[in-house]
């Protein structure tokens, strides 16, 4: 009998940093040191995933192991209203597979092919993006709700990219961070994440490699993102 | 129990009628009389046999539309290829009566209530009312069916109790002989089952004999089979016009389940329906809206078809309203009758499911979904290319290429002499010198460089090598980072 086995039997034990077996499995980020610190162990499936992009090709890097992942199973990886072209020797040369991945142009719809897309449950991941159009800036709640059903309904990933502006505003997403690029690595700050602990700051690249330095904030207003903050106008 | 028969008693009615998402009072004329009237109608206390203008004093807001034959001919094919899930050989009986030949779909079905369970709910479910018989005989199964009777007839005897039960008109002799036959005191089948052969034959007519000899299986009785046509059309003629392209989905999905049976019975599938909507009013141009739905690969499941159709009715704006709605089919590609794995291995990769992309297509345009494929050239513009989703080619894989790509360069400012983006840009040591294409209208010559701007980002920037020697902007790294 194993201690998990063990633990399990104890309805009256609190286990204090344990994960919550129940928790849906994520799928892995690839980056290992990133991972340990969610608690679905990687991108919640079946959620909704904010990233605040302040660079586009820092999101990207972010994503990619797992959409080079996913893109070797029999779901469809759908972009949708990208800003830029994503370049595919570069893809390639990263291990994705392009027979899965699908571009989609939305114009005004953005938000019912992604709907769509996650309810069908042919889709692995659905990234959503809505940077060049000014009037698509803000992203009603209503939507955002609608976007994490579909993505339980079909259990694939939403991830949805927007600009950092986005942390003031209140959202249903399972997990919310902020990437950038800096000095040529990945600085990633969690800023929710549902069932785990928000405000952890991680840097993962060549430079930090193998080691990543994970800061643990030393005040509470690090952490907060900046709508939290009782003292701002 | 060899034979089934299906007598559709409100045929001239539902060619009009299953059209029709909320009932209205409807009446079918023929030659000033009404021959049939739906529920709605007859609560009212129209009946058939009504004069029009009878049948208008009644109810002012009554709906009489003239019977229509050749839509009942064309609804009766359409369910004779339907019906031929059930069994290979379908007969027509015009005009509104079918027989299947079942003695070889008793044992598939699960045997003759079963059978008859799944007719019934199939027939009912495509919008039509219908008897439905088995018996041991064809004539005897559409005789008892066109009675109003129901369910399997076991064997022969039974046969012959149930019918001689029957008034004879069921049999549907002339006017004249039924008038002789009532004057003689025969009223039910029974009493002319008694009567002594070659006497009745003397008064009338041998093919009275051999209509009764066939339907209690004296004699044989073959039938014509039906063979379904090349291609399904079909047209749902609507009763009331249609204003709105949405309110046409109820419609559609009643021809998108013919269609559904057609092609199962064909064993086939299709990748491209033709829709015609005809307006009722005439000066419109065209007279009618005509769109095509296309698939990605063969369907056969209706609702596939149906979910295509929706999202094409949604951004459909109408110029005049709908009176009618014709599909037609292309070829049909035939598909392998859905069988279950043996050993369901549920970790093979299989190609993912293309009717999501087909549905954004309907709604967003074909050029609106993409996928991206490789293509053997140095040029960064030309090393990709849009295709359709899935399909591979073979091109130049390289890892110290941007995530992204500018679709069109972007000048850089100068300042200094140093290109500019938010600030001075890092050239970094070394750069990559692309000079190629001279050959095709498209050549390039520039010197691109792997460059840090001052916010940490890294950008591929080229300077041109000839002409006013500018900077540009081309692509976007992510960071250096190696997944660990």
């Amino acid at each position: 009998m194993s201690l998990e086995q063990l633990l399990a039997q104890r309805p009256d034990l609190w286990r204090g940093r344990g994960r919550d077996p129940s928790a849906p499995n994520g799928v892995s980020t690839g980056f290992t040191a990133l991972d340990r610190l969610l608690p679905w162990h990687g991108w919640p499936a079946g959620s909704l995933t904010e990233i605040l992009a302040v660079h586009q090709g820092a999101a990207m890097a972010l994503m990619l192991p797992m959409l080079a992942a996913l893109s070797h199973r029999s779901r469809w990886l759908l972009l949708v209203d990208p800003p830029w072209v994503p370049f595919a020797p570069a893809l390639v040369a990263n291990g994705l597979d392009l027979a899965r991945l699908v571009v989609v142009q939305a114009g005004d719809e953005t938000a019912w092919a992604m709907e769509q897309a996650l309810r069908s449950g042919a889709c692995a991941a659905v990234l959503g993006w809505h940077c060049q159009q000014e009037r698509r800036r803000n992203w009603p709640a209503g939507s955002l709700r609608r976007l994490q059903l579909a993505a339980d309904a079909g259990d694939a990933l939403a991830i949805l990219l927007r600009e950092p502006a986005a942390a003031a505003r209140p959202s249903p997403a399972a997990f919310r961070l902020q990437v950038e690029s800096v000095g040529g690595d990945l600085a990633v700050t969690l800023l929710k994440q549902r069932g785990g602990r928000p405000g952890a700051r991680i840097r993962i690249g060549a430079s930090s490699h193998p080691i990543p330095v994970i800061t643990r904030p030393a005040s509470r207003s690090v952490s907060r993102p900046a709508f939290l903050e009782p003292n701002r106008s | 129990m060899n034979w089934l028969a299906l007598h559709l008693p409100a045929l001239p009615l539902e060619v009009y009628e299953r059209g029709l998402q909320t009932p209205l009072p409807l009446a079918i004329s023929q030659r000033e009389r009404l021959i049939a009237c739906n529920r709605l109608a007859r609560e009212q206390g129209v009946q058939p046999g009504l004069a029009e203008s009878a049948g208008r004093a009644l109810l002012a807001d009554l709906r009489i539309l003239p019977s229509n034959a050749r839509a009942e001919r064309a609804a009766l094919e359409r369910l004779a290829a339907w019906a031929m899930r059930f069994s290979d050989q379908v007969s027509l009986e015009p005009p509104q009566a079918l027989v299947l030949e079942s003695a070889r779909s008793l044992r598939l079905f699960g045997g003759a209530d079963a059978l008859h369970r799944q007719v019934a709910d199939g027939i009912a479910g495509l919008g039509y009312q219908a008897h439905c018989v088995l018996a041991p005989t064809p004539l005897g199964a559409l005789v008892l069916a066109a009675a109003g009777a129901e369910g399997p007839v076991p064997h022969i005897d039974a046969l012959r109790r149930t019918l001689s039960a029957l008034p004879v008109a069921a049999l549907g002799f002339e006017r004249r002989a039924l008038d002789d036959l009532a004057r003689m005191g025969l009223k039910r089948i029974g009493d002319l089952l008694r009567l002594p052969r070659d006497g009745f034959a003397e008064r009338f007519g041998i093919e009275r004999i051999d209509q009764l000899e066939r339907l209690l299986g004296e004699r044989a009785d073959p039938r014509q089979a039906f063979t379904p046509p090349e291609r399904f059309r079909a047209e749902l003629e609507l009763p009331a016009e249609v204003p709105d392209a949405v309110a046409l989905v109820f419609a559609g999905r009643r021809l998108l389940e013919e269609l559904g049976g057609f092609l199962l019975a064909r064993q086939s599938g299709v990748q491209r329906l033709s829709w015609c909507l005809s307006h009722a009013d005439a000066q419109t141009d065209a007279g009618s809206t005509r769109f095509q739905l296309g698939a990605a690969r063969p369907l056969r499941d209706p609702q596939r078809w149906l979910e295509l159709l929706r999202e094409r009715l949604e951004r459909l704006r109408l110029p005049a309203p709908v009176r009618a709605i014709a599909l037609a089919s292309e070829t049909l590609s035939p598909l392998p009758p859905a069988n279950a794995e043996l050993f369901p291995n549920a970790a093979a990769v299989t190609a993912p499911d293309p009717a999501l992309l087909d549905r954004l297509r309907a709604r967003l345009g074909n050029d609106a979904v993409q996928g991206l494929a490789l293509v053997l050239d140095q040029r960064p513009e030309r090393a990709w290319r849009w295709c359709s989703p899935g399909d591979q080619s073979d091109g130049i894989v390289r890892a110290d290429r941007p995530l992204w790509l500018l679709p069109q360069p972007a000048a850089l400012p100068l300042q200094g002499h140093r290109p500019w983006l938010d600030g001075p840009l890092d050239l970094g040591d070394g750069c990559e010198r692309i000079e190629t294409g001279w050959w095709d209208d498209f050549e390039v010559a520039r010197d691109y460089y792997v460059a840090t701007a001052v916010s940490g980002e890294r950008v591929w920037i080229y300077r041109e090598m000839y002409g006013n020697r500018g900077w540009f902007l081309h692509g976007l790294f992510g960071a250096a980072a190696q997944p660990c």
